[in-house]
């Protein structure tokens, strides 16, 4: 297929087409609008539909029913919004139900604002909702990643059963960039789900249920539950860049903030600075083991994030204090430039 | 000539079919069953004259009627499980009512039905059909859910007055407002009957409740909720109705009803809605039958009964 110009947004509204889904839920909010507005459009072109639900809560249920009924859905938000589908995410987490959750992330908390942020990484990765549950969490830096994770999350989904979340922010949502589906699917061809409630004619009735009364059945359902967020580790992704040779200044950043270290990192490497770049793509689950081998590698290490500092707690217990981890973040809605991140360096190799 | 049939095992000795019967043919027994509830022996069969009242107010299935011939067993549309339900609680013969419309309906394996939060949790364990649990005041966004996925299930929803009418007014409202081809149970017992008897958006004025322990005091609290008309308001055709099930007649009413509520599902008609004013004997601290008394005293004057709206009519 030929590149296409779309905006991130497009993209991923696109990207869920392909992968053979025909259903979105959701709730206007900025920045993220373009991902309903390009489905409520796309959608019943290809025997979709689209539903402007009354609220996010009313959305992300409505997902738990569709997703219980078999069918791959999903839906879109940002920050606020997907507070508000904390309580369905935590349900289809312990349903075990299949869906697909965009967050493209602003600036909080409350209202905040609608500039670009990377301050729900903690709600994305440890939890959000009530329980012991995760999501797996994939962040992309560029449209064509993010068209690819969104095809990748309906599989992964399906494949653990679990709710997938791509987080995102402004920049990539609203960013246009060349795009190519490599691959496209058809609801038919989707691999059948027997649990699912699509009517017992054949079979004896199947329970879409996240409710255990017994503590023992609800303890064993917890352990199961744990089991699979850890088989998750074979999702595991993640970009090292220019990290062949060992550095001075090992940066960790991902998403957008990751592009903009990587303009950086030319600059300083243009002045012989040795430094380079560990981004995790999947936020959950973490690439540790892959971090922990460059940080032996590395003299120092610096974490910048659009938040105060929420992915720096998992890279300072990684790192757990054989180098010593700085910090650089924005908030807000601001964003540092190349510059900022080339002072941050520079003071480190100084210092 | 007809005859009770007491499933003996299955009775929580609410007494209800004792007192619905007009002809006194029951009595409750001297000895308790495998639960430790008393249970109704045929003291009088000669009188039976078959009008199986007992059997429609039996909240636990555990009645059943032989006549000319023929033996009423539990409906298809219901799972062998017995109810968890209190003695005499209305939730159980709103499950059967449910249950035979589906089974009459011959919509069984095609039916999906949505569970709420609240005494009916475990609804999913007792309709035998594909079902689905949901959030607290969430089934009709679920229900959608699953109707908009695959609209040639028969989806219904099975929710209290809690649920419905307080934390899922939003998704009840709007439901209805997009015309949903759903069919909603609503089980209006003025009370949280779940948590213990707290107020519920349907408690009446004056109604003591564990939160309200002087009665609801309109000017606090507000005035109590009339599901159905505030829908009927919506200018989306529906087919809205409120039945009650605290007497035979009643209750075949509220029968005709649902069927009618499953009816224009399958046809693709409209969203439908069916209140059920029902009882809640443990909530209200009353015995089965006074609750029964209760209800048409108290609830049937605020809640007066029948249908609300006609989708023909809204066209
Ligand atoms: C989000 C949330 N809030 C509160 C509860 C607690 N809760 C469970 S059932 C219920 C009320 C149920 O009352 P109703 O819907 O009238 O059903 P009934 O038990 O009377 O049949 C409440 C408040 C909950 N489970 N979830
Ligand atoms: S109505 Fe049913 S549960 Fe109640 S006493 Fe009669 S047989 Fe038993
Ligand atoms: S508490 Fe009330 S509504 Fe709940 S099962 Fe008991 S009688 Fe029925
Ligand atoms: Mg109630």
């Amino acid at each position: 297929m030929a590149k296409k110009l779309m905006k991130g947004c497009e993209a991923i509204g696109e990207a869920a087409i392909h992968a053979g889904c025909r259903l979105f839920f959701g709730y206007p909010i900025t920045p993220q609008n373009e991902i309903p507005e390009y489905m409520s459009a796309r959608l019943p072109q290809v025997g979709g539909v689209f539903l402007q639900a009354e609220s996010e809560v009313a959305a992300s249920n409505m997902l738990y029913g569709a997703a219980g009924a078999g069918c791959r859905v999903f839906t879109s938000s940002s920050s606020p919004g997907i507070s508000l589908m904390a309580e369905a995410i935590s349900y289809i987490a312990g349903a075990e139900l299949p869906v697909v959750i965009v967050n493209i992330m602003r600036g909080g908390p409350g209202l905040g604002g609608i500039l670009p942020s990377q301050s729900d990484y903690f709600q994305a990765t440890k939890g959000g909702g009530h329980g012991d549950y995760r999501v797996l969490v994939l962040a992309p830096s560029t449209v064509q990643e993010a068209a690819d994770l969104t095809q990748d999350a309906f599989d992964l989904a399906d494949h653990y059963r679990n709710p997938v979340m791509v987080v995102g922010d402004g920049l990539i949502g609203q960013m246009m960039e060349p795009v190519e589906f490599k691959r496209s699917i058809s609801p038919e061809e989707l691999p059948a789900k027997p649990w699912a409630t699509t009517g017992c004619s054949d079979r004896k009735p199947n329970i879409i249920n996240s409710l255990f009364l017994n503590p023992e059945e609800l303890e064993a359902h917890n352990w199961h539950l744990h089991r699979k967020y850890q088989d998750m580790a074979r999702e595991i992704r993640w970009e090292s860049w220019k990290l062949e040779e060992p550095v001075d200044v090992l940066i960790v950043a991902y998403g957008t903030v990751a592009r903009i270290c990587k303009t950086a990192i030319d600059t300083l490497r243009a002045r012989g600075v040795k430094v380079g770049l560990f981004r995790p793509i999947s936020l959950f689950p973490y690439p540790s083991e892959q971090l922990s081998q460059a940080v032996e590698k590395a003299g120092k290490v610096l974490v910048t994030e659009l938040s105060t500092g929420q992915m720096l707690e998992d890279v300072q217990a990684i790192v757990a204090g054989r180098k010593p981890v700085s910090f650089y973040g924005r908030v807000g809605g601001m964003v540092m430039s190349p510059e900022e991140i080339e002072r941050e360096v520079d003071k480190l190799v100084a210092s | 000539m007809p005859t009770p049939i007491i499933t003996k095992d299955l009775c929580k000795g609410c007494e209800l079919c004792v007192h619905a019967c007009p002809e006194g043919v029951l009595e409750m027994s001297k000895e308790i069953n495998a639960k430790g509830y008393f249970f109704p022996v045929v003291a009088h069969p000669e009188k039976c004259t078959g009008c199986r009242f007992c059997l429609l107010v039996c909240p636990d299935t555990a009645v059943q009627v032989e006549a000319k011939g023929k033996t009423t067993v539990r409906t298809e549309g219901l799972t062998p499980k017995p109810f968890h339900y209190c003695p005499g609680c209305t939730h159980g013969v709103i499950h059967r009512l449910v249950g035979e419309c589906i089974e009459e309906l011959g919509i069984r394996e095609r039916t999906v039905g949505v569970a709420p939060v609240g005494c009916s949790v475990l609804a999913y364990d007792y309709f035998n059909c594909d079902m689905s649990q949901a959030s607290h005041g969430r089934a009709m966004a679920v229900a959608t859910g699953i109707k908009r996925g695959r609209p040639n299930l028969v989806v219904f929803s099975y929710q209290g007055d809690g649920d419905l009418a307080s934390i899922g007014m939003a998704e009840t409202v709007h439901a209805a407002n997009r015309g949903e081809k759903i069919t909603v149970i609503f089980v209006n017992n003025a009370i949280y009957g779940m948590t213990g008897g707290q107020m519920a958006p349907t408690t009446l004025p004056g109604q003591v409740a564990s939160t309200c322990p002087l009665g609801r005091d309109v000017n606090h609290a507000g005035w109590p909720i009339r599901v159905v008309e505030l829908l009927q308001s919506l200018r989306t055709p529906a087919y809205l109705s409120r039945v009650a099930v605290h007497d035979p007649k009643n209750i075949l009413a509220a029968k005709r009803a649902i069927r009618k509520a499953f009816k224009y599902q399958i046809d693709g008609v409209c969203f439908s809605l069916i209140e059920v004013v029902s009882t809640c004997p443990t909530g209200w601290g009353q015995q089965p039958h006074e609750a029964c008394e209760w209800l048409e005293q108290n609830m049937i004057p605020y809640y007066p009964l029948g249908d609300v709206k006609l989708p023909e009519a809204a066209a």
